[in-house]
């Protein structure tokens, strides 16, 4: 058998006690195993030690729990988690389990991407440039959207609202499929399924929440907040960046580049009002920069400079 | 390299040397591996079957040089694979001399502050492949069970343990030095130098 085999093995060993239903035959029968070779022993000794430093450094790590809307240090997109939430208990195989609530932060870059499934069931969906931070436990499902958007499809539970805070604005849902993108101050919460409300944090004057339904979109900003009834398919065309695409239904030629430029680092500046203001429609891939100035320019006549990081449409 | 006086030890002294005085030499012991053996697939190999031999001996008494003699061991143990296997010319076994092992022994293991260690756990945790990691901090952080975390990916639970024996690994050979790359199963198996 060869070391690395032996390794495997030792790792088995030390995962298996780590799940429930180990009996103390499962220790008898490790025992005989690190007591049959000396290579056994090295190998599984080695693989604890390791195994244990990690749980040490990540309990240590543990930063005093902050308010959460407190900035975090943002150590990696889920050591925070790790640090925050391993519990080193005495008795060595259950070190591992983890009872405290978990805490952690998670970002994508320009042009990003990323899938979060959280530990109740909801999953998360980072669009570009996007920065949240979630606490769930059993007693409480709440996430803070920095930046950027994310697209939420929440288990359901009715005991347990799942509360997102983005800037001045608190959104809450029971379990239900939507999106919230906030760019600096201003929100956008669009609905595929279920029922979201939407709260201002503090309001200078009482008011009624606004509760969203399928296919609506909400656009809030300072004191207002804006619903735009759309259909399903509206509000689906909306959440197409999922699949890495964009869906423009008349939009300016500025909003369809803003649009791009939130994808990549290489920016489309409009610098001709007239141009600025052309209506379009079209789906793009949304790296498909080239793609689209192609059709400006042929379509419309539109007159293109490229460098290396920007791409003008000059008339 | 004298036997302590205290006898033979039981397993469980065993095993403190070993960690607490071996194990923290394992980037020195690594380096010397790789300087001294063409093949690098080979070091970690190598490495454990070093690790085996120095308890089997520790078993009899344990050294009280402990570095002195894990280089030894080592050294003696990398010209038998070499005789052995005759994969190497014995020139470059002759590269083993003491002056290497009088160099190890004088560095010093930098000693790595908290918040260091805080970042490369970091590290090695996003330097897994993302689908290892994600098994590893559901199970890990999350606190799931291997089935939980298997049923919550859909995937066996035999892969869930696959993917943990992978991330274990990696995450514990960073820890102690290494680079945390995975180790896939073995290709074809050097020849055995401990029986």
């Amino acid at each position: 058998m060869t070391a690395a085999e032996i390794e495997i093995l030792a790792a088995q060993w030390l995962l298996r006690q780590e799940e429930p239903g180990w009996s103390e035959a499962d220790r008898e029968a490790l025992d005989a195993w690190l007591d049959a070779s000396a290579a056994h022993q090295a190998a599984y000794w080695r693989l604890e030690h390791g195994w244990r430093r990690a749980d040490r450094i990540a309990a240590r790590g543990v930063e005093p729990a902050a308010a959460p809307a407190a900035p975090r240090r943002f150590v990696s997109r889920r050591i925070a988690a790790l640090a925050a939430s391993l519990v080193v208990m005495a008795g060595g195989a259950a070190a591992w389990l983890a009872y405290e609530p978990g805490r952690a932060t998670y970002a994508t870059e320009i042009g990003g991407h990323e899938v979060i499934p959280l530990p109740d069931g909801t999953r998360v969906e980072l669009n570009t440039d996007t920065r949240l931070r979630s606490e769930v436990t059993p007693e409480r499902r709440t996430v803070w959207l920095d930046k950027g958007e994310a697209y939420f499809d929440v288990a359901h539970d009715k005991a347990h609202p799942f509360t997102i805070y983005a800037g001045k604005r608190k959104v809450t849902v029971l379990g239900t499929r939507f999106s919230v993108r906030r760019t600096g101050d201003q929100l956008q919460v669009t609905v595929v399924e279920g029922k979201v409300r939407v709260d201002p944090l503090a309001p200078a004057r009482p008011a009624p929440p606004t509760v969203l339904t399928p296919g609506q979109i909400a656009i809030a900003k300072d004191a207002a907040t804006l619903v735009t009834p759309k259909t399903v398919e509206d509000a689906a065309a909306e959440l197409s960046w999922r699949h890495g695409m964009l869906v423009f239904d008349q939009y300016t030629v500025q909003r369809a580049a803003e649009e791009f430029n939130r994808y990549n680092r290489r920016k489309i500046v409009v610098t001709s009002p007239e141009a600025a203001q052309i209506r379009i429609g079209g789906t793009f891939e949304v790296e498909n920069i080239d793609g689209f100035v192609e059709l400006l320019q042929q379509g419309y006549g539109l007159k293109i400079e490229k460098t290396d990081d920007e791409v003008k449409i000059t008339g | 390299m004298g036997a302590a006086g205290a006898g033979m030890p039981d397993r469980d002294e065993l095993q403190v040397w070993f960690c607490a005085e071996v194990l923290p030499l394992e980037r020195a012991l690594t380096r010397y591996i790789a300087r001294n053996w063409r093949n690098t697939a080979d070091v970690a190999d190598l490495r454990q079957e070093i690790y085996a031999r120095v308890i089997e001996g520790a078993a009899r008494g344990i050294p009280l040089q402990t570095r002195a003699y894990l280089f030894t061991t080592a050294r003696n143990h990398l010209i038998n694979c070499a005789k052995r296997g005759q994969i190497i010319s014995l020139e470059s076994v002759l590269d083993l001399s003491a002056s290497h092992i009088a160099i190890d022994q004088l560095t010093p293991d930098r000693v790595v502050s908290a918040r260091e260690e805080v970042g490369r756990l970091a590290d090695a945790l996003d330097r897994l492949p993302p689908r290892c990691r994600e098994i590893v901090v559901l199970r890990k952080v999350e606190g799931l069970t291997q089935k939980e975390v298997a049923a919550r990916l859909g995937i066996a639970v035999g892969t869930v343990e696959q993917q943990m024996v992978l991330g274990m690994r990696a995450i514990v050979d960073f820890m102690l030095g290494g680079s945390g790359r995975l180790k896939r199963p073995a290709p074809a198996p050097r020849k055995e130098a401990v029986p």
